[in-house]
């Protein structure tokens, strides 16, 4: 089974849910996108690296096959979700500690 | 080589640990956001890739690691998200700087 295709796709679900439970509205931001741009550009030289030595090797069966030059498709998604849930926690936390510290007498 | 991952961790982290003190970027006055993330995010993807190679979706060339590990992922690979998510969120901050966004 597609196993690692599935968890990818299921984690980007899960980012969304995640922007919109904790109120972050950050998938909403244009910059956002410029933001995810670039990523996936420093993602192309980091990830291209690790699956091109390959540092990294995948068990075919649990994937697509479909690379992009050296990386799986579903690198993208994983990616994407460990990216997207870094900067939705970050805004957060951060609006979270700074409610808390006006509470703080 | 052993500390080939190891190195490109050490490369991707260079910049942004370094600027990530710039006082135009709210990194260093937020350290606790910054840590419950980071760690957050990590939690999250550490048991994935534990399960994950524990089913043999991926595994690791142990020519590029150092060879320590815990549960089935090279030291490299646990230090692999924390690393990410920090130049995550350093990245996102430069950019919501550089384009004039809150």
């Amino acid at each position: 089974m597609r196993e690692y295709t599935i968890l990818s796709l299921l984690s980007v679900l899960l980012t969304a849910v995640l922007d919109r439970t904790l109120r972050t509205g950050v998938l909403r931001k244009a910059h956002f996108w410029v933001f995810m741009g670039v990523m996936f550009g420093f993602m192309l030289i980091a990830n291209g690296y690790l699956t091109w030595r390959p540092i990294v090797l995948y068990g075919e069966r649990f994937s697509l096959g479909l690379r992009l030059v050296t990386i799986p498709v579903e690198d993208f998604l994983f990616g994407f979700s460990l990216v997207g849930m870094s900067v939705i926690l970050w805004e957060y936390f951060k609006r979270k500690e700074g409610r808390d510290s006006e509470v703080r007498p | 080589m052993n500390i080939e991952y190891l190195l490109l961790l050490v490369c991707i982290t260079l910049v942004p640990a370094i600027m990530s003190r710039s006082p135009g970027l709210p990194l260093a006055s937020e350290k606790g956001a910054l840590v419950r993330a980071v760690l957050t995010v990590s939690g999250f993807f550490w048991c994935w890739d534990i399960i994950a190679t524990a089913r043999g979706h991926w595994w690791f060339n142990e020519e590029y690691v150092l060879g320590i590990g815990l549960l089935g992922l090279p030291l490299e690979e646990w230090l692999f998200f924390p690393v990410i998510a920090f130049v995550s969120v350093f990245t996102w901050e430069s950019t919501k700087y550089f384009m004039r966004r809150r």
